[in-house]
């Protein structure tokens, strides 16, 4: 890692409770909140219903990149508790066309990502799914919500903005809903000219995100991951055999993912090859098979972490700074 | 000791090496000088195909001549560098040891002094299927430490620094317990992982019953116990305390493999990606498909592999040899191991040439622990490392990677070839060629060229 990487590295939380006292806590919590108000009027001004996601379940997001689900004895029974509800999201499409949660999910993280500053072990996450969408659908909802989110916690409290150092004009792009897009592809081709290492079958690493946010001014969507890099749901192209119709939205200067989304598989029989695909056994996916059997809408969707997002709009270093009660990779705190 | 019994295996061929190592390479040094060798009449039958070649060296020896030029004096068989790269591992010897799988044999102490004992040799160790989902892991109220966790820090504790390596398959159920991703993340394996020496192997099946899935009998109890994660069956009939629990196979394609290599490089990407095949008939092609897919290494187990339980017809009747499969391979497009029947140096040295980088020792490991749990393997492998010494210089070669299918001769097969079976020399003769036998002749020189 080179030495502008690093100096970038945030450090640890203080206790907890001097860190729950902290004026830079209080900032970045008043700020959520505003985030938090301006995503839900955006996303109801949209038609959307807001539901309570579920906590566990005997399955949930399987993930990737060596995220692991936390188990719990459910009445004898291995449950998880949520890594991400994108599962019951598919399940709910034919009572709620245009739903959203704001969710907690729980991720325990390889311990490499701990110095990240973008994971955290608990974190929320706006989650978005739109019945018969498609990609563009969902880009447009997810580019539509940052740009109102933006525009409100400038109108609402840019002195905090400003206390913490944000300039106004960095968010222009953004306010003024101008967002770049560029492929999987391409992104790893300016990645390897850059000289660093980028699998062209994988998700683009860590440092590889954080050199592409860095090299940007504005806002973009990555569209066109590999299959592989991504779960299950997230629906291959058929013209395109081997990519998959999803996204990433990465915020400029460094500040990285903000938002995965894709198109949903929600064919019965491609679900269940995809799921051997990537090394699941699908009969522990007993109930969402059987949703799917009986027909699940095609659909497009997306999540917004939150603390990213406030991490953005803030422009503090790390995750950590602004969760009351962070946790991070590979540390056991309260 | 003596727990343990492998018929059909060279069990005690085995054991006499655990016991006195390099020793068993040679005729007792009592009878040096007092009586006359020659090929021995009692020689084990060859066990399959594999068996049957010869290793043949040339009479001119130019990669003897560079080796000569390099030392500035005659090279020796002490001279052979047996160090290899298996799977992205290096390993001291071109042997690392084989799976137990989660059958009685495969855990406890034996294979716990077996990961001492490879440890200490420097060379790779691979931990079996369905550890997790039967033993169980760690877990944050359970301070034991499971059968698997035990192994590695075995191994950890007794390995040189920068050789050898542990690598973990996972099966269908394993992927229910997340075994990979259980490891990945456990502080445990951080040595591992940070000296590059944790590898995941991709189990799609076994030598000993190709195309089915992991069986082990347990007991009533346990049987209970496993029901809801595995078939349990009461095939040894209602009143017997045994009951079979069967792991699936699970399902494959050539994408299904690709992509699941490939979210295995995405999701671990510190952790060495390996794929175990049975011995199918489509071999080549799947091999030639996971190393494109980017595995690390392709591991091949022959029909005559398995420490496991499997039913009787298909230890008899069901895979491809291993010499079959290694010659549908071909050259190896990446690196190729294989397993199968491994205890002494000639049958190692034959896979050797055939193809595979480095071979993996199951039963004779096991056998080997258990005739003595503290050295056992050590000796084994000593003998087997100095047979292959002797082997590769005697082919004018001091790499394991020199070696080559010209190393090796089948003579013609002696079930169908008149000429080769000193029964009936006087047929041979005669001149009385039957149509059959010169059929078969014909069709001899298999392998030959």
């Amino acid at each position: 890692m080179d030495r502008t990487l690093r100096a970038g590295a945030p450090g640890t939380p203080p206790p907890l409770g001097e860190h729950l006292r902290s004026s830079r806590l209080r900032a970045a919590m008043l700020v959520q909140q505003e985030a938090l108000q301006a995503a839900r009027d955006f996303l109801r001004g949209e038609g959307f219903t807001e539901l309570l996601p579920p906590l566990v379940g005997p399955v949930t997001d399987p993930g990737g990149r060596g995220a692991k689900a936390l188990d719990v004895d459910y009445y004898g029974h291995p449950y998880k508790l949520m890594t991400s509800a994108i599962l019951y999201k598919q399940a709910s499409l034919r009572g709620f066309p245009k739903l959203f949660y704001i969710a907690p999910n729980v991720r325990v993280e390889p311990e490499e990502t701990a110095t990240t500053g973008r994971h955290l072990v608990e974190f929320h996450q706006i989650d978005v799914e739109i019945a018969d969408a498609t990609r563009e659908d969902a880009q447009e909802i997810a580019a539509g919500l940052l740009t109102r989110v933006a525009e409100h916690v400038w109108t609402a409290v840019p002195g905090l903005l400003s206390e913490l150092g944000r300039r106004e004009e960095d968010f222009a792009d953004i306010r003024g809903g101008k967002y770049d897009v560029c492929t999987h592809e391409e992104a790893v081709r300016r990645l390897l000219a850059a000289g660093h290492p980028q699998n062209p079958d994988g998700e683009i690493d860590w440092t590889g995100e954080r050199l592409l946010s860095l090299e940007s001014d504005r806002a973009f969507f990555v569209n066109d991951y590999p299959k592989g890099s991504r779960g299950f749901y997230d629906r291959e192209d058929p013209d395109n055999p081997g990519v998959l119709r999803n996204f990433d939205l990465i915020a400029p200067h460094g500040y990285g993912e903000l938002v995965s989304g894709s198109e949903r598989e929600a064919d019965y029989a491609t679900i269940v090859t995809r799921m051997r695909e990537s090394g699941e056994n699908p009969a522990k996916y007993a109930w969402y098979l059987q949703e799917a059997r009986d027909g699940i809408p095609a659909s497009a969707g997306f999540g917004m972490g939150l603390q990213r997002l406030v991490r953005f709009l803030t422009g503090l270093d790390a995750l950590w700074q602004v969760s009351a009660y962070p946790k991070l990779p590979g540390a056991v705190t309260p | 000791m003596n727990a343990l019994t492998a018929p059909g295996f060279p069990e005690e061929q085995v054991r006499a090496r655990a016991r006195h190592g390099t020793a068993e390479v040679f005729p007792h040094p009592a009878t040096y000088g007092a009586r006359l060798f020659g090929p021995s009449p009692a020689a084990a039958p060859p066990q399959d195909d594999l068996d049957r070649a010869r290793v043949v060296p040339p009479v001119f020896m130019p990669q003897r001549l560079e080796k000569l030029i390099d030392l500035a004096r005659e090279p020796e068989f002490g001279d052979v560098d047996l160090t290899t790269r298996a799977g992205g591992l290096t390993a001291r010897l071109p042997l690392y040891l084989s799976a137990f799988g989660s059958t009685r044999a495969g855990s406890g102490d034996l294979a716990l002094h077996a990961s001492r004992q490879a440890a200490r040799l420097g060379i790779p160790m691979v931990i079996g299927e369905n550890m997790i989902p039967v033993h169980g892991y760690r877990r944050a109220d359970d301070t034991t430490r499971s059968a698997l966790l035990a192994r590695v820090e075995a191994y950890l504790e007794a390995a040189p620094e920068g050789t050898g390596g542990v690598v973990v398959q996972q099966s269908t159920e394993d992927a229910d317990s997340e075994v990979w991703n259980l490891l990945y993340s456990d502080p445990a394996t951080r040595p591992l992982l940070e000296t590059g020496r944790l590898a995941f192997e991709l189990k799609t099946g076994q030598g000993a019953k190709p195309g089915l899935g992991g069986m082990t009998v347990v007991g009533r109890e346990e049987a209970a116990r496993l029901a809801r994660r595995f078939t349990v069956q009461e095939v040894f009939g209602p009143d017997d305390d045994h009951r079979l629990r069967c792991a699936t196979p699970g399902t494959f394609t050539d994408e299904i493999l690709r992509q699941q290599l490939r979210f295995m490089r995405n999701n671990f990407p510190r952790a060495r990606t390996w794929v175990k095949f049975h011995p199918g008939r489509d071999i080549a092609h799947a091999a030639r498909t996971a190393w494109a897919a980017g595995a690390d290494a392709v591991t091949v187990d022959g029909a005559e592999g398995g420490t496991g339980w499997a039913p009787g017809v298909f230890l008899d009747q069901v895979g491809l040899p291993l010499a079959e499969c290694l010659r549908r391979i071909g050259r190896p497009a990446g690196c190729l191991l294989a397993t199968g029947g491994m205890w002494e140096g000639g049958r190692v040295l034959r896979a050797l040439a055939l193809g595979a980088t480095a071979v993996g020792l199951g039963r004779a490991a096991l056998i080997a622990v258990d005739e003595d749990p503290e050295h056992g393997l050590e000796r084994l492998a000593d003998s087997i490392a100095l047979e292959l010494r002797l082997l590769i210089s005697a082919l004018g070669k001091y790499t394991v990677t020199g070696l080559d299918a010209d190393d090796l001769w089948w003579p013609a097969d002696p079930a169908t070839t008149a000429s080769a079976d000193p029964a009936h020399p006087a047929d041979d003769r005669s001149g009385d060629v039957s149509g059959d036998r010169s059929g078969a002749q014909a069709g001899a020189p298999e392998g030959t060229s």
